[in-house]
C-alpha cells in the first residue's frame, strides 16, 4: 500500500520546474521533502493531490492510477495542508475545523462526528477557541486550526483500514516551539495509525528528528532519497544549499551557522 | 429533485438558532405576504381573502391584479437575494451583487432592445410576450461572459477586475439603454422609463407562471449547493481538494444567477440593493454559513420585496411609485454603512 511516482515532470510555458521525479511513499511513514526555494517541492505537492497535472510521468495511489480517482474520492483518500488564503467572512473556529467533514453516505460516519471533532481539537490544542471566529486569531492559531481540519477529513470511525495520506506544505510556519513539537508528535502518531505522511521542511534538524526517509529536491530534480543519515551528508547539502555545513552523528545534527 | 440533498444540508450544518431564525423569516414572509394582498387601493381582511362571496371588480382586483403582482415581488425578491448571496459566497467578496457587476443592467439592456427594437427586429413577434424574458436573460448572460473572460475565469486575483468591469459594463448599458431613450416613441419611452426604475404594476398570471417555473427550478438547483460554498471560502485550491468540482460549481451559480435576474428584470425592471443588503443582514441576524445563508437571503429578500411594493402602492395614492426608487432610497444608506463597517475592521 503506496503512493508511487514515476518519472514525473512537469513544464510551465517552456520552463522546467520538475524534472523526472520518482518516489515511493508507504503507509505509516513521515517522508520529508527538502531542498531551497524554488526546487519545485510544493509543485511536486501539488502534483501529488492532483491539483496540477504533470506534463510526463504517473501517479498511482495505491495501484490505481490518479487520473482514474475522482476529485470526491481523492479527498476520501488524502487531505493536503498548504499555505492558506484569506477567509473573508466571520466563519467561527468549529465551522472551519468541521469544513473537514465529507459526506461519505455513511450513518455512524456522522454519529461518531462530533466526538471526533472534540478530539482532534484537542490535539490540536484549538479547543477554547472553537467558538471564536476564526478571523480573530494569529496566524498560528489559524494554522493549527487548518492542521485539525486536514486531520478531520482522514477521520474513521472506528479503526478502519482505508488506505490515507497526508500532505502538508511547511506545516509548522508561524508555530512557537511547543506547537512545532506537537504537532510533529501528533504527525508521528497518526503515520502509526497506518497514514502515509509527506512533508515539506525546511528546518533539516526537525526532518532529520521526525523523518523515516528523506528527499532532497534541487531545481525541479530529485538528488538524493533514503534515510536522514544518508541524505543529510556534508556534500550533498553544500551542493544542494550552495552553504557549507557540518554534520553531527549520533544524535544526528546539521549546523550551518 | 435537489430536496433530499437539500433537507440534510440544512440539518447537518444549520445550527438550532438558525432553524428558529429561519422560522421567523418565513413567519415575517408570510404576513408580508397576506398585508401586501390586503392593502392597497382596494383593501381586504383577511377573512375576505378566503370568502369569494365579493362583488366581480373586487374579485378581478384581488385575482387577476393583485395576487399575481404579488407573487412576482415575492419571486423576483427571492432571486435577487438568493443570487446576491450566492454571488458574494463565490467571488468571495461581500460587495458582489447582480446589480454592481453589470449583470442586472445587461438584463435591462436586453429587455430595452426589445421594447424599443422588437417590433421592427422581430416583425411577427414568433414568441409574443416571451421574447423580452429571453432578450434579458441573453444581455445578464453577455455580461456574465465578459466577466469571466476578464477575470480569467472568476480567479481571486481578479475580483477588483471585476468589480471595475462592472462599472465599464454599468456604463457601457446605460449608453445603450440612452440611445434607444434618445430614438424611442413616446408610449416606448413610458416602456423603458418603467425598466429603470422597476415595478411589479405589469404583472399578469400569463406572463409570471412560466417566469415563477424558471425561478423556482434555479433556485432549486442552487441552493443545495450550500456546503460547497462553504468550503469554497477557504480558497479554491482548498476547496477542490475537499472534493470541490470548482469549475462546475462556478458555472453553477453564474448560470442560475444569470437566469434568475434576467427573468426578473425582465418582468420587473432593475431593483437596485435588495441582492447586495439582503445577505448581509442575514449574515448579521445569525451567521455566515450557506445552508443558513441562501435560505435566508431568498425569504428576507422576498418578504422586503413585497413590503417594498406596498410601501409603493400605499405612500402617493392613487399613484404609484417605482419599487426600485423605495428599495435604492434604503439600500443605500445601508450600503455607506456596510463599507463604513468594513473600513473599521
Amino acid at each position: 500500500m503506496s503512493i508511487q511516482a514515476s518519472s514525473i515532470s512537469w513544464e510551465i510555458n517552456g520552463k522546467k520546474i520538475l524534472n523526472d521525479v520518482s518516489l515511493e511513499i508507504n503507509h505509516g511513514e513521515v517522508v520529508s521533502i527538502i531542498g531551497p526555494n524554488g526546487a519545485g517541492k510544493s509543485s511536486f505537492l501539488n502534483v501529488l493531490s492532483g491539483d496540477i497535472k504533470p506534463t510526463s510521468g504517473n501517479i498511482t495511489f495505491d495501484d490505481v492510477n490518479l487520473k482514474e480517482i475522482t476529485i470526491q474520492e481523492r479527498s476520501f483518500m488524502r487531505s493536503v495542508m498548504s499555505q492558506s488564503q484569506q477567509i473573508v467572512y466571520d466563519f467561527s473556529v468549529k465551522e472551519i475545523i468541521e469544513m473537514g467533514w465529507l459526506d461519505r453516505g455513511i450513518a455512524s460516519y456522522s454519529e461518531d462526528f462530533k466526538h471526533a471533532v472534540v478530539n482532534v481539537a484537542q490535539e490540536c490544542s484549538v479547543s477554547d477557541l472553537l467558538d471564536q471566529k476564526f478571523n480573530t486569531l494569529s496566524g498560528g492559531e489559524q494554522r493549527r486550526v487548518h492542521f485539525a481540519r486536514t486531520l478531520i477529513q482522514l477521520w474513521r470511525p472506528s479503526a478502519s483500514k482505508d488506505p490515507r495520506y497526508m500532505f502538508l506544505d511547511e506545516p509548522t510556519a508561524n508555530l512557537d516551539i511547543l506547537h512545532e513539537q506537537n504537532l510533529m508528535r501528533l504527525l508521528k502518531e497518526k503515520a502509526r495509525e497506518g497514514i502515509g505522511v509527506l512533508l515539506i521542511l525546511h528546518d533539516l534538524n526537525l526532518a532529520a528528528k521526525y523523518s523515516d526517509k528523506l528527499f532532497i529536491f534541487k531545481e525541479g530534480s530529485l538528488i538524493k532519497s533514503g534515510p536522514p543519515e544518508e541524505v543529510l551528508e556534508r556534500d550533498i547539502l553544500s551542493y544542494v544549499y550552495g552553504l557549507t555545513m557540518r554534520v553531527e552523528r549520533d544524535p544526528l545534527r546539521v549546523n550551518y551557522y | 429533485m435537489h430536496v433530499k440533498p437539500l433537507v440534510k444540508n440544512l440539518l447537518r450544518f444549520t445550527n438550532s438558532s438558525q432553524i428558529y431564525l429561519l422560522g421567523a423569516l418565513l413567519i415575517a414572509f408570510l404576513f408580508a405576504f397576506l398585508a401586501s394582498i390586503s392593502l392597497g387601493s382596494f383593501n381586504f381582511s383577511v377573512f375576505e381573502l378566503f370568502n369569494s362571496s365579493k362583488t366581480s371588480l373586487h374579485t378581478t382586483v384581488l385575482y387577476e391584479i393583485r395576487i399575481p403582482r404579488v407573487i412576482l415581488a415575492a419571486f423576483v425578491g427571492a432571486s435577487l437575494g438568493l443570487s446576491g448571496a450566492s454571488l458574494q459566497g463565490l467571488f468571495r467578496n461581500p460587495l458582489a451583487d447582480p446589480g454592481l457587476i453589470g449583470v442586472s443592467a445587461g438584463a435591462a439592456l436586453g429587455a430595452s432592445i426589445i421594447i424599443v427594437l422588437g417590433s421592427s427586429l422581430f416583425p411577427g413577434f414568433i414568441f409574443g410576450a416571451f421574447i423580452l424574458p429571453i432578450a434579458a436573460i441573453c444581455g445578464a448572460a453577455l455580461v456574465i461572459s465578459l466577466l469571466y473572460v476578464f477575470t480569467r475565469g472568476f480567479g481571486y486575483q481578479g475580483i477588483t477586475y471585476m468589480l471595475l468591469v462592472g462599472i465599464a459594463v454599468n456604463a457601457f448599458a446605460s449608453v445603450g439603454i440612452g440611445i434607444l431613450t434618445y430614438i424611442s416613441t413616446d408610449s416606448e419611452l413610458r416602456g423603458l422609463t418603467f425598466w429603470t426604475m422597476g415595478s411589479f404594476g405589469g404583472a399578469s398570471w400569463y406572463l409570471i407562471l412560466p417566469a415563477i417555473v424558471v425561478i423556482s427550478l434555479s433556485m432549486f438547483w442552487m441552493i443545495p449547493s450550500s456546503r460547497k460554498l462553504d468550503l469554497l471560502q477557504l480558497g479554491e485550491p482548498e476547496a477542490y481538494r475537499l472534493g470541490v468540482d470548482v469549475k462546475k460549481l462556478k458555472y453553477k451559480v453564474i448560470i442560475s444567477s444569470a437566469i434568475t435576474v434576467g427573468v426578473s428584470v425582465s418582468l420587473s425592471g432593475m431593483i437596485g440593493f435588495v441582492g447586495l443588503v439582503v445577505p448581509h443582514l442575514v449574515r448579521l441576524l445569525g451567521g455566515v454559513n450557506h445552508s443558513y445563508l441562501l435560505p435566508g437571503s431568498a425569504l428576507l429578500g422576498a418578504g422586503l420585496m413585497m413590503s417594498a411594493d406596498l410601501l409603493s402602492r400605499i405612500l402617493v395614492q392613487p399613484a404609484e411609485l417605482p419599487v426600485g426608487l423605495i428599495t435604492s432610497a434604503i439600500g443605500a444608506p445601508f450600503f455607506l454603512w456596510l463599507i463604513f463597517r468594513i473600513r473599521k475592521i
